[in-house]
């Protein structure tokens, strides 16, 4: 048994033990990073597990409760390991919860700190990185369905699988959530009783649940170990060909300048963007840091109404970065993109438009790359068989601008494309039409919202696809050919009689992008119900090829839920009404 | 159906629905997705669900979410959803009207 220390004591005790700490050792200037100099230094935990703290500012704030012992582990802190975002959570709780006292500043070192000597390897995040991309996808846990069923009645299992922690920390995980919210052990944590005599294990769905993750999330992990031995901020100033597709409004090409910032994990960032089907071009500049080695955090055209977060992984060779760049209250506007490092040479991003009829006539496409030399001869753009160019012009060294016709008989079928050494595979496809549509996302979700809650939009794709030299659909031929343009309509997905979702939930706008109606109960429903319902969404293609009396449609299901009215991260500050162009 | 005819309501609505699923479905070239559609994060297990009801839709929530919304706060009992009463959110209803808090300027006497 512990003998009781006097309060103050045990925090003047505490504080001088992380003084002379920090005192022994150079901070390095990445909180929690070792530097060529101060290392080299094994990351590993303690015989029995754990990390020690060495932060001052870690053990100065936390200490009073995060009692260290004589290897410098603090409780709980050393034995979880976590996202930037994890490790955010936690501190705002403890600053919501238990009254920590704790400058914005230095809570931002701590998280660093933490992030870094205490993070996920990348193959450790891979699975779950939608979580921190903000990604609305369908997930199944295939690993443990009784486990996903516990934690998913609260949250998405990505806030699990993006941990790491001892058995007896997952064993206080349960317990804290048990604590803070007593009803869990009446709606997942315990069974309300078993049959008698029957086979089933008799364990509780918490203790089960420990069990597995103890065993498939541990605090010391091969990954982990090799990771941390050779971690270290990436060097990764330079320029960077963008490269990405954006639900709601078509590819995105571009380039980014990425800048040494303050410190050696910190960044500045210039980049130009072009829309290509609409033509939008933007300008952004944003800051960054990136954790753990790999991970990018940045916000460009912050406090602009085109502000937003960019979640990136900056991959091993530090010559791509692929991820997500998001904004809206629920994350659900922004290009997925990757990023791929421009040295000197000749890069090709993408062409636009990609998917060409069999037979067109002169038809002019844009090649988007950097370092295009501008001398580049017509005849040295080559599409291979059936794709004839007829021009060349360079309008900057990131786009040129050609005019090509395709062949009658030219065989269906993706080309490659080779300019001087330089080449791109599959950039442009040739069809013969589009023989059906997909609307991605398959399902979609919108949230009522504008009067006191931010609308939750969703935007939705139309893709069309060829059936391929086959000629037959769903076969492993079949053609991509990208975005079409498609008349967008809603209709009724029976559910319920008589409920008229259509008539209540929103408007479907004819860029495909779904604008919820305002919450609150609506008293010119039934029952005063909200805004909500079942709807399908259909994209109805008229365009080339399609027969006029039978265009062909796609459809995909979406569901205008009620608002989230609390999240775990505060609202995006979307005002009510679209804000997106 | 073509020689039974509705008597009742009921029985002309479950052939109204039967009539407009099959019309649903003409022309169309995609297929629903397979089993219900329940999108991530989404909390459904709980009587009834928040975004969706066990099915993947909404026709089973709980309506108006408002008519709720007070009890799920006081008794935390959408803790990822709502702002909890118990530890967070204590104060989350403060700013609305109470008679209770307000009672000095309630004027009981004069017209």
């Amino acid at each position: 048994m512990r003998l009781p220390v006097r309060f103050a004591t045990l925090v003047a005790v505490s504080v001088l033990g992380g003084g002379v700490l920090a005192a022994s050792r150079p901070q390095p200037l990445v909180p929690g990073m070792p530097t060529p100099d101060t290392g080299p230094r094994s990351f590993a935990g303690a015989a029995d597990e754990g990390y020690p703290i060495e932060n001052e500012t870690l053990i100065t704030r936390c200490s009073r409760c995060h009692e260290p012992d004589d290897q410098g582990r603090m409780t709980r802190i050393s034995y979880e390991r976590k996202t930037p975002e994890g490790w955010q959570t936690s501190i705002r709780r403890m600053m919501a919860l238990n009254n920590v006292s704790i400058e914005p500043d230095e809570a931002r070192e701590i998280v660093r700190y933490l992030s870094n000597r205490q993070g996920l390897a990348p193959e450790e995040l891979e699975p779950g990185r939608f979580e921190v991309e903000r990604r609305m996808i369908k997930h199944r846990y295939e690993a443990d369905a009784g486990v996903e069923e516990t934690c998913i009645q609260c949250h998405s299992m990505g806030r699990v699988i993006t941990q790491r922690r001892t058995r007896d920390e997952w064993d206080l995980l349960m317990a804290t959530h048990r604590g803070l919210y007593p009803l869990v052990d009446f709606q997942a944590f315990r069974t309300g009783g078993r049959t008698p005599d029957s086979d089933e294990d008799p364990r509780q769905p918490m203790d089960l649940a420990v069990d597995h993750l103890a065993e498939a999330f541990p605090l010391e992990t091969p990954e982990w170990s090799a990771w941390s031995a050779t971690m270290r901020p990436p060097r990764i100033a330079g320029t960077w060909l963008l490269e990405g597709h954006e639900p709601g409004k078509g590819p995105v090409f571009g380039s980014v300048e990425i800048s040494a910032g303050a410190t050696p994990d910190e960044f500045t960032t210039r980049a130009s963007l072009t829309y290509v089907e609409g033509g939008l071009t933007m300008s952004r500049t944003g800051t960054a840091i990136v954790y753990t080695g790999y991970q990018w955090r940045g916000r460009s055209n912050a406090g602009e109404a085109d502000e937003l977060r960019e979640v990136m992984t900056v991959e091993r060779g530090w010559r791509k970065m692929t991820g997500r760049w998001y904004q809206g209250a629920y994350e659900e506007f922004g290009p997925d993109v990757t990023l791929t490092r421009v040295g000197s040479e000749p890069v090709i991003a993408g062409v636009y438009p990609r998917a060409l009829g069999v037979g067109a006539g002169p038809t002019q496409i844009r090649v988007h790359g950097a370092n295009l030399p501008s001398d580049v001869a017509t005849a040295a753009f080559d599409f291979g068989p059936g794709v004839v160019v007829l021009s060349a012009t360079a309008s900057s060294s990131n786009l040129f601008t050609l005019r090509l016709t395709v062949d009658a008989d030219a065989a269906l079928g993706a080309r490659d494309l080779y300019v001087d050494g330089v080449s791109l595979t599959e950039a442009i496809v040739v069809h013969d039409g589009v023989d059906r549509l997909d609307v991605t996302p398959e399902a979609g979700m919108a949230r009522i919202g504008g009067a006191n809650f931010p609308k939750g939009y969703q935007p939705f794709d139309a893709i069309g696809w060829n059936d391929g030299p086959d000629g037959e659909p769903d076969t492993a031929d079949d053609l991509e050919l990208g975005r079409v343009s498609v008349a967008w309509s809603v209709e009724e997905y029976t559910a319920t009689y008589e409920d008229d979702d259509v008539s209540f939930i929103g408007q479907l706008g004819q860029d495909g992008v779904f604008v919820p109606a305002v919450d609150g109960p609506n008293p010119d429903r039934p029952g005063s119900r909200n805004n909500i319902g079942d709807v399908w969404v259909v994209a109805t293609y008229t365009g080339p090829g399609a027969d006029p009396d039978d265009p062909i449609q796609a459809r995909s299901n979406l569901i205008v839920t009620v608002p989230l009215y609390m999240k775990f991260d505060p609202f995006d500050g979307i005002a009510p009404g679209r804000l997106v162009p | 159906m073509k020689n039974l005819k509705p008597i009742n309501q009921k029985a002309g609505r479950i052939e109204a629905q039967i009539r407009r699923e099959q019309l649903d479905v003409v022309g169309l070239e995609s297929q629903p997705p397979e089993g219900a559609n329940i999108p991530l994060g989404c909390s459904l297990v709980f009587f009834p669900g928040w975004e969706v009801d066990s099915d993947g839709g909404t026709a089973g929530l709980c309506q108006p979410v408002e008519r709720d919304l007070f009890d799920c706060h006081l008794a935390c009992f959408w803790p990822a959803h709502v702002p909890d009463q118990l530890n967070h959110s204590p104060d989350w209803t403060a700013k609305c009207a109470s008679a209770q808090k307000d009672w000095r300027k309630l004027d009981l006497v004069f017209p």
